[in-house]
């Protein structure tokens, strides 16, 4: 029996207007489904939408047209059902670690007790231990993001979008943050959307990998991933077949949509009208 | 976007001077008091005339840019000097840092005691509030030019004088640009207290005079010519020279 | 003044904090528009750095005060133009004991407390109201900016004629000054928070009242503060000023009377005195202001 959708985004259009008055379309009739406790990844050149999207299904951005729904409810705007980390620097640099982390309960009124109670217990989860007093300035980029995610898991959200969250961290630091969020990912077994650049990241979070078109973005197709997750680590699959055949495909499908940009007329006339639709 | 944002900026001193009008107009005030938008033209036209206004224009732009030139060679110079060498700079950075808490404006009467009433004590003071600033700036500035850039020019060869000329001071210099506005606000608006105490010539005398045979409105014309006298310093020369020198190696120093 | 740039340290995933890698301290501090204070040396342990530090700041007065010595005899000086550094001293004497020095020093300090204080309590709220919407921020930018650098010390022939030479005019005078740069500094800090930031806590579920408290507010603070620095750092200049044209007692009022009088030593004892009770301001409260917030958060005034 398959898991209901906790995500379910039907027909989803949006275009940006420019500051020439022109309509940009960004995204391009997208659906898909995400299933509860699946972290599926969405990947495709830059320009495609996927940003977007995240910023969409968060609240922050009205979508032109389409349907969203979370746990069947539609999405009317921000809400802590919806925990978002963001590439950006986005926990407060005026409070501490533990402020920060603890501030959705502080919002949602939880009691101090056991408010402290939820934020060591994450602090802890993220890995932060003695950490907890500092202020972000004096921590590092990838401690910045743990913090991010600590927040958002603490919220306890019913799902979480990660919007390229770890783009701006060093190499060493983002294969261990990966490592940690599948760690965490199964442990938490929340629902998650994570959107990235890296076509390798994206294979080694996901149990799906969406690809979108280059703009305007389009759902171009959804590969699964056949590991379990909690299997997963940088030193296996690296040797593992059915992850580098997964790779290839998505790395070929994802070259082709950027060479395509770089072509001529031939597929301008297949990426489709640039202007807004009625 | 630009031209909406500079009409839109345009509003708030529209507003104003539509206030003013009204309640100038309305009785309420004497003429002493609040002087009509007309009669403060008329009387800037009637300055003009004269040549009063001219005159002293020239005379507060002269003890500025005299102030200003001497407090920015001397400055950049003492400053290149005590930030290379940490005995001077030791030596001078708290001595600049205790004169600048005394304001240049607190030197007027002492200045006077020099120098009598006139344009050298008012320079003196334009100086004063300039100098310590820039000095100061061009010390941080030389200071924070990465040792690694010295180092590479020194392997490439270069002696003090390529140093100092092709690393320090352009290294340097968006700290010292930022000094000389800096320096220059203070300096204008010391010009303007020192000529209000301690000149016979100048627009700060010219406002401080009008205030003697309550002529508001020949203040108000004074007053209106120090603030587009700053406006025109700072879009055509001082941002210009931000511009130039400091965003084009895209190393500002936002104020 | 410049900011030590504070360390970084990386940590791992599990255990211990570990210390090892530890970053090289961030960009170098900006200049500011602040007049300046001592600048900062750099700390170690023990009790060496405070001979140190001691050496650093005694030894230059001292060096002045040698060279003050000796100008007058080299120069032939006589003592209306300028005094030898014990006469100035011998001056101050009488100042002290018969209170006028601390009459006049309470007074100038009491009217900037005055000024101050009101500039803040007028012009925060007032640059919160202009900083929450965009169209009013763009709209007063450039009216803000031109009455900033039209100090009021040149408002101030005008006051004259409205109030006289009186208290008022001075209060006025300094609340103008200080009023603007503390506008404009919290209506920019207002826009400069970074929207991401609300964008999470809206995330979080977080509504205005809660965005105001948690993210306005507290993300204002440093340009807040840079503001009320650069509005007392104007006012007590206008105030000097002020106080030299008045003639209602204060700091600035002794030095102009002092040279009425041909008194010079009492001039330099004044201008000590106001180089000290600028630094005492400074030091004393702008500054531990500044640090309890900025350095403690990690930012650093742009």
């Amino acid at each position: 029996m398959p898991a209901a959708a906790k995500i379910r985004v039907t027909g989803l259009c949006h275009h940006y207007r420019m500051d020439d008055g022109r309509q940009l379309l960004a995204l391009d009739d997208v659906s898909f489904e995400v299933a509860e406790g699946e972290l599926m990844t969405v990947v495709g050149p830059s320009g495609c939408g996927k940003s977007t999207l995240i910023h969409i299904i968060a609240g922050l951005v009205r979508p032109g047209s389409g349907e969203l729904r979370v746990d069947g409810q539609r999405v009317r705007g921000p809400g802590s059902d919806r925990g978002v980390v963001f590439q950006e620097l986005a926990i407060l640099p005026w409070r501490t670690v533990r402020r920060n982390i603890g501030h959705g309960l502080e919002i949602a009124r939880i009691p101090r007790a056991e408010r402290e109670r939820i934020v060591d217990h994450y602090v802890e989860l993220v890995g932060l231990h003695g950490f907890e007093d500092r202020y972000p300035h004096e921590l590092s980029g990838g401690m910045k993001q743990r913090v991010a995610v600590a927040r958002t898991l603490a919220a306890d959200p019913k799902v979480i979008l990660m919007d390229e969250p770890f783009a701006a961290v060093d190499a060493q630091t983002r294969i261990t943050l990966q490592e940690e969020l599948l760690r965490i990912s199964v442990v938490t077994k929340k629902t998650i959307l994570f959107v990235t650049h890296s076509v390798d990241e994206a294979v080694f979070l996901g149990d799906r990998v969406m690809i979108l078109t280059r703009r305007p973005g389009r759902v171009k197709e959804s590969v699964p991933v056949p590991l379990p997750r909690r299997e997963r680590s940088w030193d296996t699959v690296t040797r593992d077949a059915r992850f580098l055949t997964v790779r290839d495909h998505v790395l070929q499908s994802v070259r082709a949509e950027v060479t395509d940009a770089d072509a001529g007329p031939a597929s301008a006339a297949r990426g489709g009208a640039e202007h807004g639709r009625a | 976007m630009k031209r909406a944002e500079a009409w839109l900026g345009a509003l708030p001193f529209a507003a104003l001077v539509a206030a003013w009008w009204f309640a100038s107009h309305s009785g309420h005030f004497s003429a002493g008091s609040m002087p009509t938008p007309e009669s403060v033209v008329a009387a800037a036209r009637d300055l003009a005339s004269q040549g009063v206004l001219q005159a002293d224009i020239f005379a507060s732009l002269g003890r500025l840019v005299v102030g200003a030139f001497v407090s920015i060679v001397l400055g950049v110079g003492l400053g290149i000097l005590a930030g290379l060498n940490r005995y001077v700079g030791d030596l001078l950075l708290p001595l600049a840092a205790f004169f600048s808490a005394v304001s240049g404006i607190a030197w007027i009467p002492l200045a006077i005691m020099w120098f009598g009433l006139g344009t050298v004590a008012v320079t003196f003071v334009i100086w004063n509030s300039i100098f310590f600033l820039v000095f100061f700036n061009t010390v941080l500035g030389v200071r924070s030019v990465p040792r690694i850039m010295e180092q590479a020019i020194r392997t490439l060869g270069g002696g003090h004088r390529v140093l100092v000329l092709q690393v320090f001071l352009p290294g340097a210099l968006p700290y010292i640009v930022s000094g000389i506005r800096t320096g220059l606000g203070f300096g204008w608006r010391a010009l303007v207290a020192a000529e209000l105490i301690a000149a016979t010539s100048g627009l700060g005398f010219l406002i401080f005079d009008a205030s003697r045979f309550f002529r508001s409105d020949q203040i108000l014309v004074g007053i209106g010519t120090i603030g587009i006298l700053w406006v025109i310093m700072d879009n055509v020369l001082l941002t210009p020279l931000e511009r130039h020198t400091v965003k084009r190696w895209g190393t500002v120093v936002e104020p | 003044m410049p900011v030590r740039p504070p360390r970084r340290a990386e940590g791992r995933n599990t255990d211990a904090p570990d210390a090892a890698t530890r970053r090289r301290p961030g960009p170098p501090p900006l200049a500011r528009r602040t007049p300046a204070g001592a600048p900062g040396t750099p700390r170690r342990a023990g009790w060496l750095p405070l001979l140190g530090a001691l050496r650093k700041s005694i030894l230059p007065f001292a060096l002045l005060l040698a060279v003050w010595w000796a100008l007058p005899a080299a120069l032939h000086l006589n003592a209306t133009v300028l005094p030898s550094p014990l006469a100035a001293a011998r001056a101050a004497g009488p100042l002290l004991a018969e209170g006028i020095l601390p009459d006049y020093a309470t007074a100038s300090l009491k009217r900037i407390a005055l000024g101050g204080g009101f500039g803040i309590l007028l012009g925060v709220p007032v640059g919160l109201v202009l900083g929450s919407n965009r169209f009013l921020s763009v709209a007063f930018t450039p009216f803000l900016k031109f009455f900033q650098a039209l100090s009021g010390i040149a408002w101030l022939p005008m006051a004259l004629v409205w109030f006289g030479f009186t208290e008022k005019t001075i209060q006025v005078v300094i609340l103008y000054t200080a009023f603007f740069p503390i506008v404009f500094n919290t209506m920019t800090g207002l826009r400069t928070v970074p929207p991401r930031l609300a964008d999470a806590l809206r995330t979080l579920g977080a509504g205005r009242p809660r965005l105001i408290k948690d993210v306005w507010l507290p993300g204002a603070l440093p340009s807040i503060i840079v503001g009320i620095r650069l509005g007392v750092a104007y006012g007590w200049r206008a105030l000097i000023a002020g106080e030299m044209v008045v003639g209602a007692g204060g700091i600035g009022f002794l030095l102009f009377q002092s040279r009425s009088f041909q008194q010079t030593a009492r001039i330099i004892d004044g201008m000590v005195v106001i180089g000290l009770l600028w630094i005492f301001l400074d030091a004393g409260f702008l500054r531990p202001l500044e640090r309890y917030t900025i350095e403690r958060w990690g930012m650093v005034q742009r």
